[in-house]
């Protein structure tokens, strides 16, 4: 029988700061989704906004503002790559993919992994890319 | 868990100390991963922490004069224990230059040399130029302290002969400023704040016109001395190295009142930059009125000859020295009690020029002198400090001193050794003779600036000294070195005065016929010729007398001896002492009047006895390179070899001083002209118990002595204060004439 890693599980703090009506207490974000508010912030995090941490977050944000074309979503591949493998080290990453939007000057992204040590399934998270100040 | 102390100001060590927290204290988990929510708000909290803890730490190190580092936090500190730390100092000298005003009809009655900028460094120094210039002094003050406003300020001399002679004008380098308030009653908060920074304050001049009425305003430092009608200012240091000036309150010092203007005017100087000028051109303004109309002249005016290089410049108070000045002043309460006082204040409060002071009480002299405080000052510039500066440190320190105390400042005793080597050299190994001697003279600078040498105590190794020179480069094969030690003996001119300078080494008798000791030339009232003093010594080769000579030409090698016994000299103690003379004028070094007397030791090993400071005096050693012809191999039989005699070489007189390899011929001195008050023209060499001389009727002969500290008391023979003339507070402007023989060599 193989051997199976078990986590006890990931337990995050929800950045809405809602609390829960019923307990009066703080919302809580749980494994797979913590993991994936924690990817999201560490792809739009820029380098330097950290305190005393100034490698971490990736600079995909400088990116929108070139072409939008292949190469910049190559690009921001590659800085999405980078920077989940660096700082993630509860997943997995598969894939990670950027397709320019030509219309809406954006681009959708779209990251792909597992997470370790936690029985779920592949995750998969979306989100748009957009030059915004 | 014990409660986290956030004494880190390390961030990250903050960091962990509140994962440590939640690690036991929380059922979140993310906290260590740096991209989850968790982390940036403990990013938040640790960097929150940190800046509270860094400023907490500044602000506690502040609050201590010890660990403050920003100056305005020393300052403000120092301020409370009443101390206001020095400011930057002008560099000060003095110029003469005369005026022909024949080309101006008709000739004016006196000439103005207007304040503001008076003459500017002489090209270029050390790539700057300096202005110099003269201050605002030539207000007229009337009585409670009104001035009165018809003076041209500046600085006015009649014109004799067409000549206007401006004389040892003193210019201070700097730019003169001034500022101008207007007192509001209406404003409370107002401050008087001079905007620029390097501003000299003992330049500060502050007149308020008090409702039509100029007045002057002097500074003060305590609130002894004051009532509510005191025209005095204060001036404290604030940030970026600026001043305020706070006036009385109507209780210490006249209070401002509703429109008074304030002109305060001073210098903005280089500081310790501009010392050492010593040449300057003339770009001042010069004046003369005619019918209440001036005009200006521009030409007819000399070159300026400068009196005193600039000196006195002064960096402002670091802050480090304040931090090491404000406790001891504090601890001495503006008093002189303590030896250790006087040392802490004189640099501080009177005398900032001090490079180092060494202060002892009386009663450690041998014999005890009580009463009496002696100050060794060494100043940044030269060796010794001038007699009028003396004068002036002793009458400031009367403010502090306890009543019935007498300081007395010494001058630091230099005994100087002058070598004189014949370096031998193996022409093969050598780049040039230039090279090995350029070698050879920076090593043995080093060797004069060491420590070896320059301390009390020290002792010049002859054989280390040779060594260094022999190992200057491998080309060296030998030298041969003659040692001479050289006091500069300090006289006190135009008036008679008794000298006794020791050597602390025992003298070499080279030639019991004399001349075995030399001098620099100097003039003696009654002689009309420049005259040298050398010895002869008796019988005993212990003692000897002193006689003065002539000669001819510095070159020449026959002396004229004009006046015998004028003097002792003991070789063993190395003491040479003068009866009472009348010395006119000697040769000027660092602006004081002097003898230089050399000798030959009897040691080569020369020490530094007592409170003699020994420095080898490398500007006045010589270094011959001789090429080594056996060595080079030019030579191998030694037929031509050039020899060097170890021995003194045949001068008899100090290069600049005369007289070479003459002998005393008994009988050929003539006279030229009597010494009054000393002791009569014997020929006779031998010691006569001198006599004391008659002390001549019109005044006690102030004795100006240099008296060894370690010979029993009084050893001058002759003019003992003589209770009768007693030594009054002394009518001559002889310098400081002190009665009883001042200590130590």
């Amino acid at each position: 029988m193989p051997l199976e890693r078990v986590s006890k599980g990931f337990k995050d703090i929800s950045m809405s700061f809602q609390y829960n009506p019923l307990n009066n207490d703080l919302i809580a974000i749980k494994n797979e989704t913590a993991i994936s508010r924690s990817i999201r912030n560490i792809v739009f995090t820029l380098p330097g906004e950290k305190f005393f941490n100034e490698d971490f977050g990736s600079s995909v944000s400088r990116v929108l503002f070139e072409n939008v074309d292949e190469i910049s979503a190559s690009s921001i591949e590659s800085q999405i790559r980078t920077s989940i493998n660096n700082y993630e080290p509860r997943v997995s990453l598969i894939s990670a993919t950027a397709y320019p939007d030509y219309d809406n000057n954006s681009f959708d992204v779209t990251i792909t992994y597992n997470i370790i040590g936690v029985d779920v399934s592949t995750q998969q998270l979306e989100f748009v890319l957009q030059p915004t100040r | 868990m014990p409660l986290v102390n956030f004494t880190n100001l390390d961030f990250d060590q903050i960091k962990e100390s509140i994962k440590s927290y939640l690690r036991s204290n929380s059922n979140f988990t993310d906290y260590d991963f740096e991209g989850s929510n968790l982390s940036t708000i403990i990013d938040v909290l640790a960097y929150n922490t940190y800046i509270t803890s860094y400023n907490a730490n500044m602000v506690s190190n502040e609050v201590f004069i010890d660990s403050a580092t920003l100056r305005e936090n020393v300052v403000a500190l120092a301020r409370n224990i009443g101390y206001n730390p020095k400011s930057r100092k002008a560099a000060r000298a003095t110029v003469s230059f005369f005026v022909d005003t024949s080309n101006i009809t008709p000739t004016p009655s006196s000439l103005t040399l207007r304040d503001g900028v008076v003459a500017t460094s002489f090209g270029n120094f050390g790539n700057q130029s300096y202005s110099f210039c003269i201050l605002k002094g030539n207000d007229v003050l009337k009585g409670n302290d009104q001035i009165t406003n018809s003076n041209p300020s500046g600085i006015t001399v009649p014109i004799v002969d067409n000549l206007a002679t401006f004389t040892d004008i003193e210019i201070i380098e700097g730019t003169v400023l001034s500022n101008t308030f207007t007192y509001s009653s209406r404003n409370p908060n107002q401050r008087f704040i001079l905007p620029n920074s390097g501003i000299d304050t003992d330049t500060i001049s502050v007149i308020v016109t008090e409702g039509g009425r100029k007045a002057k305003y002097v500074l003060q430092d305590s609130l002894f001395d004051i009532d509510s009608t005191s025209r005095v200012f204060f001036l404290q240091e604030i940030e970026d190295e600026r001043y305020e000036i706070i006036f009385g309150d109507g209780i210490f010092g006249k209070k401002l009142e509703e429109g008074y203007q304030i002109d305060v005017s001073y210098i903005v100087s280089s500081g310790d930059s501009a010392n050492g000028i010593s040449q300057f051109s003339f770009s001042g303004r010069i004046t003369y009125e005619r019918n209440g109309v001036t005009y200006p002249v521009t030409s007819g005016i000399s070159l300026l000859t400068t009196g005193l290089g600039s000196s006195g410049g002064e960096p402002i108070e670091s802050v480090s020295s304040i931090k090491k000045y404000a406790p001891r002043i504090y601890a001495s309460q503006n008093r002189v009690l303590t030896s250790s006082d006087y040392e802490t204040l004189i640099p501080t409060k009177i005398y900032p020029e001090t490079e180092s002071i060494s202060v002892f009480g009386g009663e450690d002299l041998v014999p005890p002198q009580y009463g009496k405080v002696f100050i060794s000052i060494k100043p940044r510039n030269g060796d010794f400090l001038p007699n009028l500066i003396k004068d002036n440190i002793k009458l400031k320190l009367k403010k502090y001193a306890v009543a019935g105390i007498v300081p007395e400042i010494l001058d630091l005793k230099y005994l100087y050794i002058e070598t004189a080597s014949k370096v031998y050299y193996n022409t093969n190994l050598a780049p040039s003779s230039s090279y090995v001697s350029s070698l050879i003279q920076s090593n043995v600078n080093n060797y004069s600036e060491s420590s070896e040498l320059n301390k009390y105590g020290a002792r010049f190794k002859y054989s280390k000294f040779l060594k260094i020179i022999d190992d200057s480069h491998e080309s060296v094969t030998s030298n041969i070195t003659t040692i001479n030690i050289r006091r500069d003996l300090r006289i006190a001119l135009n008036s008679f005065a008794e000298y006794q300078i020791g050597f602390g080494n025992e003298f070499h008798i080279k030639s019991m016929n004399g001349y075995n000791i030399k001098s620099s030339g100097f003039r003696v009232s009654g002689i009309t010729q420049e005259v040298y003093l050398s010895d002869i010594p008796d019988s005993d080769a212990i003692t000897g007398s002193i006689f003065l000579f002539t000669v001819p030409s510095v070159t020449s090698t026959s002396s004229t001896i004009v006046s015998r016994n004028v003097g002792t000299i003991n070789y063993k103690t190395g003491i040479i002492t003068l009866n009472p003379i009348n010395i006119t004028s000697g040769k000027v070094k660092n602006g004081q009047s002097v003898i230089e007397i050399s000798a030959p030791p009897q040691s080569n090993d020369v020490i530094g006895l007592q409170d003699l400071y020994l420095q080898l005096d490398v500007s006045n050693s010589v270094f011959d390179m001789v090429v080594d012809n056996i060595s080079s191999g030019l030579d191998p039989s030694a037929s031509t070899y050039i020899t060097s005699s170890s021995y003194a070489n045949g001068l008899l007189v100090r290069p600049g001083g005369s007289v070479q390899g003459s002998t005393i011929v008994s009988g050929t001195g003539t006279i030229v002209g009597a010494l009054a008050g000393s002791s009569s023209f014997i020929t006779a060499s031998t010691p006569t118990p001198t006599p004391t001389p008659t002390p001549t009727p019109t005044s006690s002969i102030p004795t100006f002595t240099f008296t060894p500290s370690f010979t029993s008391p009084s050893p001058s023979p002759s003019p003992s204060p003589s209770p009768s003339p007693s030594p009054s507070p002394s009518p001559s402007p002889s310098p400081s004439p002190s009665p009883s023989p001042s200590p130590g060599y």
